[in-house]
């Protein structure tokens, strides 16, 4: 009841020399001590605020007893806080820690210093409302004036409030939610509860306060994390759903995270172990930069332009790994047909040239090598292949569907069969000029579905856009469906002359059959799956 | 319950209660009828008077029947319509703490406490300070003893509450027979039954403070009628008047002055004590008697303000002070919400945890100091500022220190801790207040006390010269504030009403009226010629530790240990609105010149501005459109790691702060 026990009572009693005390009168006794000692502590209180101080003081408690007419405490104070010690043996008894003084050394111990006397210092705390930066006032970091601009703002609009800028503060709940994210992206043992999270990571609102968080955790990981393949995978699949989050505002983040991605798409080694398929890895990423460029390369225009530079200088140079090589024609390949015309058709002649001695396997003795340069090869006829493909393909003449593109699958497959390869002259090279002239044939007997699209399409290139090209890359297996909406868009604009967009087309086609000859020249037979039958039929 | 049970309770509760005939009577008649239940069968078979008995009975001897009733209250509370949910647990406090209290008032001291514990968490948030103070009652002698107990248990309290709140709360009382709680709200509880939509759960701040009999009073006393303008022919009024041109007001003055001499006189006659000592002063300095009475027609034409006159005769003023003050007062910095003020502060260092309180004298020149080992020191700033200019003299200040002089006046002669120094206007005069129960009265010119007032009958905790000086008012921990003339040893009125400690005091510009803070939570304001309360503030949370009045005397703001200051219209006695901000006590608080500003000193080491323009402003506005506005805390200072004890705006508007600095304790 009391929170002042009857023993105490009892205990106090007996101090002072009551020893007859029935405890009855000990139980009675026991709620009035403790109302006293609340007054004594409530007219305390009075005195410390009347003190202008926070804390209470024993003087405080002394002021108290003197208010109520109470005979003050005698003695003196230690001057310092009482210790209070357990006693042994006991779990919550304690005893007040009093030291025996040496009488002697009281005596013989030097006089203390008088304290020093009080005095007053001034200083400006500010000057017309600005706080000086003088080491009198507090450091400006811990709390700064709003800006002069905030104030002229508010005779506008009174009713502006005032903001200091304050810590960013997380609640516990997201703090909760970022470790254990963290947790499981470092884990790696749980990958059934880390593809919940990342589904989690791609649809939650409200993740937005922690993006901060995710981008700096990704860039500190994959900096330090290079060896570890499935750490950086975890990661990058982390990314890719903090960008498929529709309620995140990630752009501001993009230039923290770029590094961290492209590092993980051009690196020269990842993970250490033989068995890491990094190839996967820089597929995997390849495709997220491609997501990015997708999404932010409106608002940022430079961002493109960057990344391809830094892959094509990472493609062209040749002390660089193949590794590398391997992850620049993957990145630039997601990018879009049009950059890969413009930028690895450009150099693959030279480039091939250079790959030539790896790939041979007399030649090159290392088997990892030669495995890591016919995946380059691979890589290369692959982006090749699409992007004449995709050339191809806008032939609108053959009504017939395309038949089934070769895929990202079927590609490697077909670069994983490094003894198929032949690398010749095919009789087709003779023949090609003609095959571009019955090429070039088809649009002017056709209906010519494409003049809306074509000429957009091909102002668009020399820009770096990925617009169309990239799309359709994504969804090649809908090609013909949007081929369809596209013949659909081109009946409307039929009107607009013929005659200016039968050029555009022909000088066009005529590059594409440029295209497909050279790259039959260099790749043989190999690119000949990519290109559709009806073409092939015309061409070959 | 059987016919013999009802028989032997009526029994017991007739013996009980002392109608011994009664009971005696009723025996015989049950002994006479034995086996004929013939006269007993009236109340026997009335199933409500039956229903009615065995409610008593259980309340009679059982406390869990509170615990129970409470708890069944609060649960049906809790799980009312939202929408009238908030007015029906605002009846839960009053409840919960009578029943406590009816609990310890009948010795059930265990049951009590326990049940205080089980429940005290709902009303923690808003009556913490309140449960605090009752959690320590735990006897029926108790009860008796502390004010606040008895305030509660004598006086009903206020709650306003919508029609359908109100039917929901009776239905369910009489639907589950509670006859507890309706006793209990019917003894304590007086509704105030409005028909409509319950009020939003914002705007109840009347029921935040159950103080006594409060509410009745105060809005009886705050009905009565007071005068916020300042008066008239003030020194403001003349330099609006006049411009420069200070020798004609001055002439024209001269030319009133026979007429006005006739008419001081009557009222000083009027008003008795104050006015014998007016006429001394009057004598000495005859020459200059400006009487500042009188002249209504003009005044009212030439300001829109109202003005009034003064209800004290005031002391004159020597021409050269008038003319120092008005020369201040044309050299004033406007300020506004742009146009910050500069802070000067003044740190005190080596306090030793001793300095009680610090004031600034008006033109900022002189600082007090007032600590608890009793003394009083004094230091001059314009003379530490000359020596410190000069650079290398620091050593020798050093060395003077060493010698045993002080850069610093000290003034002893209090036995007891020094709880308030503070400066007469013109800075000639140190008034002082003590634990030792005086005031001292101390010249800067002389460094010597030069009067002891005797009359508080406790700690003295402030004491404040008014606005034009010669008076002072006090207050105390005995809860009255007093009006004292420096030239009498007896308090001249007596203003007593607090429910607890009265803490600080402030002067209303026109000298008519002063407000004090309690304990108690309120503000009180008092009409110095009567001595009455005029109004009564209620809404702080906690103790009010400072007061300021606006210079137009129509705003007063004042700030409680909580960090809160509140802004207050003195002639509705309406808060216009709470300022937060400060998360610790708010010690000192200060008004610009102009009143367009508020500076507030803190325990968490900082200053604030506050614009209190626009709130006026708004106030008007707000008066239209119906919503409530907030006031814009405009700049923060943080000191390092200083509490600011005082503030002070000068007359030419630069800010003066002063505090002690406080080592983080490690």
């Amino acid at each position: 009841m009391s929170i002042v026990p009857k023993e105490t009572i009892e205990v106090i009693a007996q101090s002072i020399g009551i020893t007859n005390l029935s405890p009855e009168a000990a139980l009675m006794l026991a709620p009035d001590v403790e109302y006293r000692v609340r007054e004594i502590m409530q007219e305390a209180i009075k005195c410390m605020r009347h003190s202008k101080r926070t804390t209470l003081t024993a003087s405080d408690v002394d002021g108290a007893l003197n208010l109520r007419n109470l005979e003050p405490i005698y003695g003196f104070g230690s001057g310092g806080p009482i210790r209070f010690r357990k006693a042994i043996g006991h779990r919550d008894l304690f005893y007040t820690d009093d030291r025996e003084v040496d009488f002697k050394d009281v005596i013989e111990a030097p006089l203390p210093k008088a304290p020093l006397d009080t005095e007053i210092v001034c200083h400006w705390l500010a000057i017309e409302g600005v706080q000086p930066a003088i080491p009198e006032n507090a450091p400006l970091e811990v709390i700064r004036a709003p800006a002069e601009n905030q104030i002229y703002q508010q005779k506008d609009g009174p009713l502006i409030d005032i903001r200091l800028p304050v810590k960013h503060v997380l609640s516990k709940e997201l703090q909760l939610y970022f470790q254990k994210i963290a947790e499981l992206t470092l884990s790696k043992s749980n990958p059934s509860l880390f593809k919940e999270a990342l589904v989690s990571l791609a649809s939650d609102s409200g993740l937005h306060p922690l993006v901060p968080y995710f981008t700096n955790f990704i860039a500190d990981e994959v900096s330090r994390g290079l060896n570890d393949f499935l750490l950086l995978f975890n990661l990058m699949h982390v990314v890719r759903s903090l960008l498929q989050n529709p309620h995140i505002h990630i752009e501001p983040y993009l230039h923290q995270l770029m590094p961290s991605v492209v590092t993980c798409l051009v690196s020269r080694k990842l993970g250490n172990r033989f068995a890491d398929n990094h190839w996967d890895l820089r597929d995997f990423t390849a495709n997220l930069v491609a997501l990015i460029c997708k999404r932010f390369g409106n608002t940022y225009i430079t961002l493109q332009s960057r990344l391809t530079k830094t892959l094509v200088n990472a493609l062209l140079d040749p002390k660089k790994a193949l590794t590398q090589h391997y992850g620049a024609i993957q990145g630039l390949a997601a990018l879009g047909h049009n950059v890969v015309r413009l930028l690895v058709l450009s150099n693959l002649e030279p480039y091939l040239s250079l790959l030539e001695p790896e790939l041979d396997a007399e030649k090159q003795k290392n088997q990892m090598k030669s495995y890591e340069a016919w995946r380059v090869y691979g890589a290369l006829l692959r982006a090749a292949g699409l992007c004449i493909h995709d050339r191809l393909k806008i032939f609108p003449t053959l009504p017939s569907p395309s038949p089934s593109f070769p895929s990202k699958g079927k590609g490697k497959v077909i670069s994983t069969e490094p003894n198929k390869r032949k690398l010749g002259v095919d009789s087709s090279e003779n023949r090609s000029p003609h095959k571009r002239l019955i090429a070039t044939d088809g649009p002017d007997g056709g209906p010519s579905p494409m003049q809306v699209d074509r000429p957009t399409g091909d102002a668009n290139p020399p820009q770096n856009s990925v617009r169309p090209s990239s799309s359709e890359q994504a969804s090649d297996g809908n090609a013909p469906e949007s081929r369809n909406a596209k013949e659909k868009d081109g009946s409307k604009g039929r009107a607009i002359t013929r005659k200016a967009i039968l050029d555009q087309i022909w000088k066009d086609d005529l590059d594409s059959g440029r295209l497909l000859v050279k790259l039959h020249q260099l790749y043989g037979d190999r690119i000949l799956p990519f290109i559709p039958s009806t073409e092939m039929s015309l061409f070959l | 319950m059987d016919p013999g049970q009802v028989d032997e309770f009526v029994m017991g509760y007739l013996k009980k209660k002392g109608f011994n005939s009664a009971a005696k009577h009723l025996q015989e008649s049950l002994h006479n009828n034995n086996g004929s239940t013939f006269s007993s069968n009236d109340y026997h078979n009335d199933p409500e008077l039956n229903k009615l008995i065995r409610s008593f009975s259980q309340s009679e001897n059982d406390p869990s029947r509170y615990r129970e009733g409470y708890s069944k209250l609060r649960s049906w509370g809790y799980n009312s319509l939202d929408l009238y949910k908030h007015e029906l647990v605002r009846v839960m406090y009053p409840v919960f703490i009578h029943c406590y209290m009816d609990l310890v008032g009948k010795g059930h001291t265990q049951e009590a406490r326990s049940f205080f514990n089980s429940f005290r968490k709902d009303h923690e948030m808003v009556h913490l300070r309140d449960l605090q103070k009752l959690g320590g009652v735990l006897a029926p002698s108790h009860l008796q003893e502390m004010e606040f107990a008895r305030s509660l248990r004598q006086s009903k309290v206020n709650i306003k509450i919508c029609q359908y709140s109100y039917d929901l709360l009776i239905q369910y009382l009489h639907r589950t027979e509670s006859t507890l709680m309706l006793g209990i709200i019917n003894e304590h509880i007086n509704f105030q039954v409005y028909s409509g939509q319950p009020n939003s759960a914002s705007d109840d701040t009347e029921a935040v403070t159950i103080v006594g009999s409060f509410h009745e009073t105060a809005d009886h006393v705050n009905q009565k009628e007071i005068h916020w303008g300042l008066l008239e022919d003030s020194l403001e009024d003349r330099l609006e008047k006049t411009g420069g041109l200070l020798s004609d007001s001055e002439k024209g003055q001269g030319e009133s002055k026979a007429g006005d001499m006739d008419d001081s006189k009557k009222r000083s006659a009027e008003i008795g004590k104050q006015g014998s000592s007016i006429k001394k002063l009057k004598k000495d300095k005859a020459g200059t008697a400006t009487a500042k009475v009188a002249r209504q027609e003009t005044s009212t034409v030439l300001s829109s303000m109202p003005r009034v006159k003064p209800e004290l005769a005031m002391p004159v003023m020597s021409a050269d002070v008038e003319e120092s003050i008005l020369e201040d007062l044309r050299n004033r910095v406007q300020l506004s919400s742009i146009a910050m003020p500069s802070v000067s502060f003044y740190t005190f260092v080596n306090t030793h945890n001793g300095l009680n309180s610090s004031s600034i004298s008006h033109d900022g020149s002189l600082v007090a100091g007032g600590f608890s080992d009793s003394s009083i020191k004094v230091w001059d700033m314009a003379k530490i500022g000359q020596a410190g200019s000069c650079g290398l003299q620091d050593e020798n200040n050093q060395t003077v220190g060493l010698n045993g002089r002080r850069n610093y006046t000290l003034l002893v002669g209090h036995s007891g801790p020094v709880y308030s120094a503070t400066f007469s206007p013109p800075g000639d005069y140190v008034l002082s207040s003590s634990a030792d129960t005086t005031i001292r009265l101390w010249s800067t010119k002389l460094n010597a006390n030069l009067v002891c007032y005797k009359g508080h009958n406790h700690t003295v905790w402030d004491a404040q010269f008014s606005p034009f000086g010669h008076y002072f008012a006090s207050c105390s921990h005995d809860r009255t504030a007093r009006i004292w003339s420096m030239d009498r040893m007896q308090p001249l009125r007596m203003m007593a009403g607090h429910l607890s400690d009265v803490d600080c005091v402030q002067w209303h510009p026109n000298c008519n009226y002063i407000a004090t803070g309690s304990s108690d939570k309120t503000v009180r304001l008092w009409d110095v010629q009567t001595g009455e309360c005029v109004r009564i503030f209620i809404g702080h949370r906690s103790m009010v530790l400072s007061l300021a009045m606006s210079p137009d005397g129509r705003y007063m703001a004042s700030g409680d240990e909580d960090g809160t200051i509140m802004m207050w219209d003195l002639s509705t006695a309406r808060c216009i609105t709470p300022l937060m901000g400060h998360n610790s006590c708010v010690w000192t608080l200060s008004y610009s010149g102009e009143g367009s500003l508020l500076a507030s000193g803190s325990a968490d080491c900082t200053v604030k501005l506050w614009d209190v323009s626009s709130s006026t402003k708004l106030t008007k506005a707000e008066e239209k459109n119906g919503n409530s506005n907030r006031l814009r805390s405009l700049r923060t200072f943080p000191t390092k790691s200083t509490p600011v004890h005082a503030l002070r705006f000068s007359r030419r508007n630069l800010l003066f702060a002063a505090g002690a600095i406080s080592k983080p304790s490690s």
